[in-house]
């Protein structure tokens, strides 16, 4: 067993380039792809796949999701119009009196009307569609301002990766939910501020992911021979770390989502969300409780709004993020 | 492992310390001057300027700070300005019913969590409807549960009370916990009662956490399915449900263990969202209340208990990890 393990472990680099190699991808030595079992751990059993996209033989892997996922994502897609377009289809606003408070589904209007007469089909999509841009904004919030504490973080090392990392570590042990209702009730109830509360909360978990993203990436050969070739530190960060984490991010996220929704509709359920009378899932929910049992629509269509939302956001996150995770 | 656990406590006052700087800054940025709401607008300056000095609001940030954690540290929460009670009574009356519920619900979310993750964990047609059903149950917001319980439950079929701790209003709770009295108190008919009233919210409140639960102990079951000890021990001929319980679980408790101390946080927030839909009456309805009424210590101190709470148990749950995996030791 006097394997030279050491020339098979590492592709050197000069090793001979496959015609379609860019300048950033590691070169290829195709002796090297499959031995990169070290030797001196016997028992080693999952055999390491090929990382290297354009290594001959080797077709890259396509990236699909399930059939059931593609529908998901089609009626989410096509959920998104309509809500986007409601007020323009439904020609009614979520304030105005439409019809007798009360009024039960089915009659003149579809869902019937609340306890001021408001047509509660209108309230609803105009709810669902707070929610859901809501969810979008913090999610993105999240993304960006943890991602930029992970990126510096992973990218610089030393000690400024240990202070972040505790911090964030000490905000992931806080209780997210809790945090955002007592900033929330601090600042005043609004939209806005349930926004900034639940922001607040959520970029640890980015942060967390994409620092262990760039300390993994910033050891593999395309990101050393940029920073061999003396390129600016921003330029290696954005141009050939940050695409690298930009998969893990995003099944972290699409993943969120639909807790993020149910977050918020909490928030408003318990008064935390835009004073009355905007229409707001969880807040008209809460209103209707006290008809709960003379007018349940009242109360359980907006439920169910909602959870249909987060259905839908969970089955196209369950299956994206089964497709790209490698 | 002892050297494992002083650093768990050493992180563990971090934070704590820093809970309470954030609980500290968000009393201190209110918007309403807490003076004036406590005496009212039109109060005169002498005695504003008297309760100021009290409040030591004219103190440097960081004095303030110190002298905040000094009262936490003694319990003082300050005084509701809804029930011009101290917080700290107040937290104490209603804390036992959110236990009782948060306990019932944690009940329910690890055994339903645990049957998710087992059923969905082995092949055959099973497997794919709890994995279809749990991503569907993890988008059921706490209040539906809690409504459509009450309406098909309680209003259809009329087989489970909805509201309230016990159909007895006047109930006498001596610990303010209504099962350990009437367990002790020997009133089988009043401890069956209690355990009925709590049917309906511990499963809406444990639902959310139970699929979280699920998915990641099908995951880790699933991972533990493909080690060697599971092939031998099938090999020997063990049975499958004892693959599942002497070697496979065992090894894949771990994650569940800890996505369930990271779900308490929201179950101690969807408790706050299941008080209100059931009338229930613990801090949570008693934090509604403070909301509704601009009420921030209140609040604020509802918060803090249930922060702490939720810190502590991880860090129990932590801990036990260490314990159920002697991997971790080291």
């Amino acid at each position: 067993m006097t394997v030279p393990e050491i020339r098979f472990s590492e592709p050197t680099h000069e090793g001979p380039r496959g015609q379609n190699d860019r300048p950033g991808d590691p070169p290829v030595d195709s002796t090297a792809i499959d031995t990169t079992v070290v030797a001196g751990s016997p028992g080693t059993t999952t055999r390491r796949r090929p990382r290297y996209r354009f290594a001959p033989g080797h077709r890259p892997r396509r990236r699909r999701m399930r059939r059931s996922g593609i529908a998901a994502a089609w009626i989410l897609g096509c959920t998104t119009v309509v809500l986007i377009l409601a007020p323009l289809i439904l020609q009614l606003s979520e304030v105005e009196v439409a019809g007798t408070p009360f009024t039960a589904p089915l009659g003149d209007q579809i869902l019937g009307t609340d306890s001021q007469g408001r047509d509660m089909l209108a309230r609803t999509l105009v709810a669902m569609r707070t929610s859901w841009l809501a969810a979008l904004v913090i999610i993105t919030i999240g993304v960006v301002v943890g991602g930029t504490i992970g990126l510096v973080a992973g990218f610089s090392g030393g000690i400024v990766d240990t202070i972040l990392m505790r911090l964030t570590d000490a905000f992931l042990a806080l209780p997210g939910p809790l945090v955002a209702l007592a900033v929330v009730a601090a600042l005043g109830p609004s939209l806005r501020n349930a926004l900034i509360a639940v922001a607040l909360t959520w970029w640890p978990w980015y942060a967390r992911i994409v620092r262990s993203e760039v300390r993994s990436l910033m050891n593999r050969s395309h990101v050393e021979a940029a920073r061999a070739g003396g390129l600016s530190r921003p330029r290696v960060a954005f141009v050939h770390v940050v695409p690298g984490t930009l998969s893990a991010v995003l099944v972290a996220a699409s993943l969120d989502v639909g807790s993020v929704i149910l977050v918020l509709a909490g928030l408003s359920f318990l008064g935390l969300g835009s004073p009355p009378p905007a229409a707001e899932l969880g807040a008209m929910t809460a209103q209707g409780l006290t008809y709960l049992f003379n007018a349940p629509w009242v109360a359980v269509v907006p439920a169910i709004g909602l959870f249909a939302l987060a259905v839908l956001a969970n089955f196209v996150g369950d299956a994206a993020s089964d497709a790209l995770e490698a | 492992m002892l050297r494992k656990i002083v650093i768990r406590l050493v992180s563990l006052v971090g934070v704590l310390l820093l809970l309470t700087f954030i609980v500290f800054l968000i009393q201190r940025t209110l918007p309403a001057d807490p003076v004036k709401a406590f005496y009212g607008r039109n109060s005169s300056p002498a005695i504003i300027a008297e309760k100021r000095a009290e409040l030591r609001l004219d103190d440097p940030l960081l004095v303030q700070y110190g002298a905040f954690l000094g009262d936490l540290v003694q319990g003082d929460l300050g005084t509701s300005l809804r029930t011009r009670q101290p917080v700290r009574d107040d937290i104490g009356a209603f804390l036992p019913a959110t236990l009782e519920l948060a306990a019932s619900a944690s009940f329910v979310a690890l055994t339903l969590g645990f049957a998710i993750g087992i059923i969905g964990s082995r092949p055959g047609r099973m497997s794919g409807v709890a994995r279809g059903s749990s991503v569907a149950l993890a988008a059921v917001p706490t209040f539906l549960a809690g409504i459509v319980g009450i309406l098909v439950f309680y209003r259809w079929l009329d087989w489970l009370p909805a509201g309230q701790r016990s159909s007895d209003p006047g109930v006498s709770t001596p610990t303010g916990f209504l099962l350990v009295d009437t367990a002790i108190g020997g009133d089988p008919a009043g401890f069956g009662d209690a355990v009925r009233h709590l049917i309906l919210p511990a499963i809406a409140l444990g639902i959310g956490p139970a699929v979280a639960v699920g998915r990641t102990l099908r995951a880790s079951l699933r991972q533990a399915y493909r080690e060697e000890y599971v092939r031998s021990a099938r090999a020997k001929g063990v049975t499958d449900f004892n693959v599942i319980r002497r070697h496979a679980l065992r090894n894949a408790l771990n994650p569940a263990l800890a996505m369930f101390g990271l779900q308490l946080g929201l179950l101690l927030a969807g408790a706050v969202v299941v008080e209100v839909v059931f009338s229930w009456p613990g801090i949570g309805l008693y934090l509604s209340q403070g909301i509704q009424a601009t009420d921030f210590p209140s609040v604020i101190g509802v918060v803090f208990v249930l922060g702490v709470m939720y810190v502590l148990i991880n860090a129990v749950i932590d801990t036990l990890q260490l314990v159920v995996d002697p991997r971790l030791r080291t």
